[in-house]
């Protein structure tokens, strides 16, 4: 136990004050000003359905994968979408692997409210054969480098990945149109998923001298806040979720100051990460075209310098 | 025997390689290692005060912490940390801090075949990053056998799943000495070996060629970690 304690990262009494400090100047301490978000960089794998995030220091990467089961029994005609969130302890020398810690729990939540109850990704589409088959989609968020606010990152990431996911395509066959065939990708181009609109949290953490208000907190600044609220908006302005654990209280007008922060910033980034997806379309499109091997890799009996390859 | 591989390669080619360090920054030492389309990123802590329980408070203890792509953590990534931890006790030395931990942490962002062998050598890289004293580094290769009986080196995952059997091997990275040549003896060692059902002489041919391939991979991997962190690293 002791040795776990010791291992722990703590801010020192000075670091702390230096934030506080630097704030009531409208300063934080990576240069930005209050209201400004960090450099976000969306990249994308090989495959459909994988994201890389980078939120300044945080990297979060979101995997989608599909698979038919059977619907739940009160929802006959609907799709299955479920959160995995995995707080690596590659990402913090806190994190203990094995089971989830809160942290982790609030983060799939909040990702998940944002999702399913705001009714971004259309479930009805997923469904196949009503009562006996549906896709139920599985996004796994890896948290890979926690610099600060993981739940704006995990959830870019894991839009991103919504967005570039390609489900195979399947139809009905057999004798009496029970059967369900599952054209693999070489035969029949999967589809992509219906997404009706991105749900973006933005998170912003509250100082209790002169109730300071700052955007997208780094993780020292998270140790010194005393409260934080995250909200999930989308770019037209609907307000899809709210999430406001403890913390300190804050007055009414704070919250709707935010609340209007949050819908201007979401548009930026919703433009961002559509642009990203279109990049990454358009490349899948021209892989479709290539086929010879562009890259050479090392051969090792032959005694040749290096060739240096892609 | 000419061999046709599906993305062109020949028998003994390996895919292109991709190394770069310090990639993240809440960890003390990080690496991601590409092998064409496989991908693996490694992280490491240490050394952190206490031995875990049951390990040997007078030594160093090492973790491994595998975390699959998608998916929960059953039998294989266990196997995996078992073997990756066993492999790199072997070139951790381990009497430097005793009553420490140190973790590695690998997380598979690709799999394309070759899965160990790119979570060692990515693992052998961020142990350097970090400042974890070793004796040596590790360089690994998976070799696999086909039906055949022709061997081919760095399979893609398509190409494993038809082989007969395969062969990881784990070897020492080739020594730069300043010594003159003859006065360095021995011969290269082997530090891990994963193997499933194989012919003897198939067996020794993989570890024939697994050593011309572990030349090649060191001086690849010299070469990265003299290079500034920041930049990464490629190589055909």
């Amino acid at each position: 136990m002791e040795g776990r304690l010791a291992n722990a990262w703590r801010l020192t009494a000075n670091d702390k004050s230096f934030i506080r400090t630097a704030l009531l100047s409208e300063i934080r301490i990576d240069g930005r000003k209050p209201y400004e978000y960090r450099k976000i960089v969306v990249k994308f794998g090989r495959e459909d359905g994988s994201s890389e995030v980078q939120l300044g220091q945080t990297r979060v990467m979101g995997i989608v994968t599909a698979q038919l089961v059977q619907p739940y029994r009160d929802r006959p005609k609907e799709g299955i979408l479920s959160i995995f969130t995995e707080v690596s302890p590659m990402a913090d020398p806190s994190f203990e692997p094995g089971h989830p810690g809160e942290l982790a729990v609030e983060l799939g939540r909040i990702i998940d409210r944002g999702l399913r109850e705001s009714k971004a990704v259309d479930t009805e589409s997923l469904c196949v054969l009503a009562g006996k088959f549906v896709w139920a989609i599985r996004i796994d968020l890896h948290i890979l480098d926690n610099g600060g606010n993981l739940v704006d990152a995990a959830n870019i990431a894991a839009l991103a990945a919504l967005l570039t996911f390609r489900r195979p395509e399947c139809s009905l066959g057999g004798e009496d149109g029970q059967e369900v065939i599952v054209h693999p990708p070489e035969i029949r181009e999967p589809l992509p998923l219906i997404v009706h609109h991105l749900p973006i949290a933005i998170t912003f953490g509250f100082f209790s001298n002169d109730s300071i208000l700052v955007i997208d907190p780094t993780h020292n600044e998270e140790a010194v806040m005393g409260g934080r609220m995250t909200t999930t908006v989308n770019a037209n302005g609907d307000i899809c979720a709210i999430q406001k654990a403890g913390g300190e209280g804050v007055p009414q007008r704070v919250i709707m100051q935010c609340l209007q922060l949050a819908t201007a910033k979401a548009a930026g980034i919703t433009k961002q990460i559509k642009e990203a997806v279109e990049v990454y379309n358009t490349e899948r499109a021209l892989r479709k075209i290539k086929r010879h091997p562009t890259s050479t890799g090392v051969n090792v009996k032959e005694r040749q310098d290096q060739s240096v390859g892609k | 025997m000419e061999v046709d591989r599906e993305d062109g390669r020949t028998q003994n080619q390996l895919r292109p390689l991709a190394c770069s360090r310090n990639v993240l920054h809440r960890a003390h030492g990080s690496a991601s290692w590409y092998q064409g389309d496989t991908k693996v990123l490694a992280a490491v802590y240490g050394p952190k005060a206490g031995a875990r329980k049951n390990e040997n408070p007078e030594k160093a203890c090492i973790e491994v912490i595998w975390k699959p792509k998608t998916g929960q953590t059953g039998k294989l990534e266990k196997e995996y940390e078992m073997i990756l931890k066993r492999t790199l006790q072997s070139i951790c030395i381990l009497t430097v801090n005793p009553n420490t931990t140190t973790s590695i942490i690998i997380q598979v962002v690709n799999d394309d075949g070759a899965l160990l062998p790119c979570a060692i050598n990515a693992a052998c890289v961020a142990l350097v990053d970090a400042g974890i004293p070793m004796k040596h580094l590790a360089v690994a290769i998976c070799c696999c056998v086909a039906k055949s009986g022709y061997v081919i080196m760095d399979p893609t995952k398509l190409e494993e799943q038809k082989m007969k059997s395969f062969a990881y091997l784990v070897f020492p990275n080739s020594v730069h000495s300043v010594l003159p040549e003859g006065s360095v003896q021995g011969e290269p060692m082997e530090h891990g070996i994963v193997t499933s059902v194989t012919h003897v002489d198939d067996y020794f041919y993989c570890l024939e060629r697994g050593c011309a391939a572990s030349a090649k991979l060191s001086d690849f991997l010299r070469r990265s970690l003299q290079r500034h962190p920041t930049d990464s690293s490629k190589a055909g």
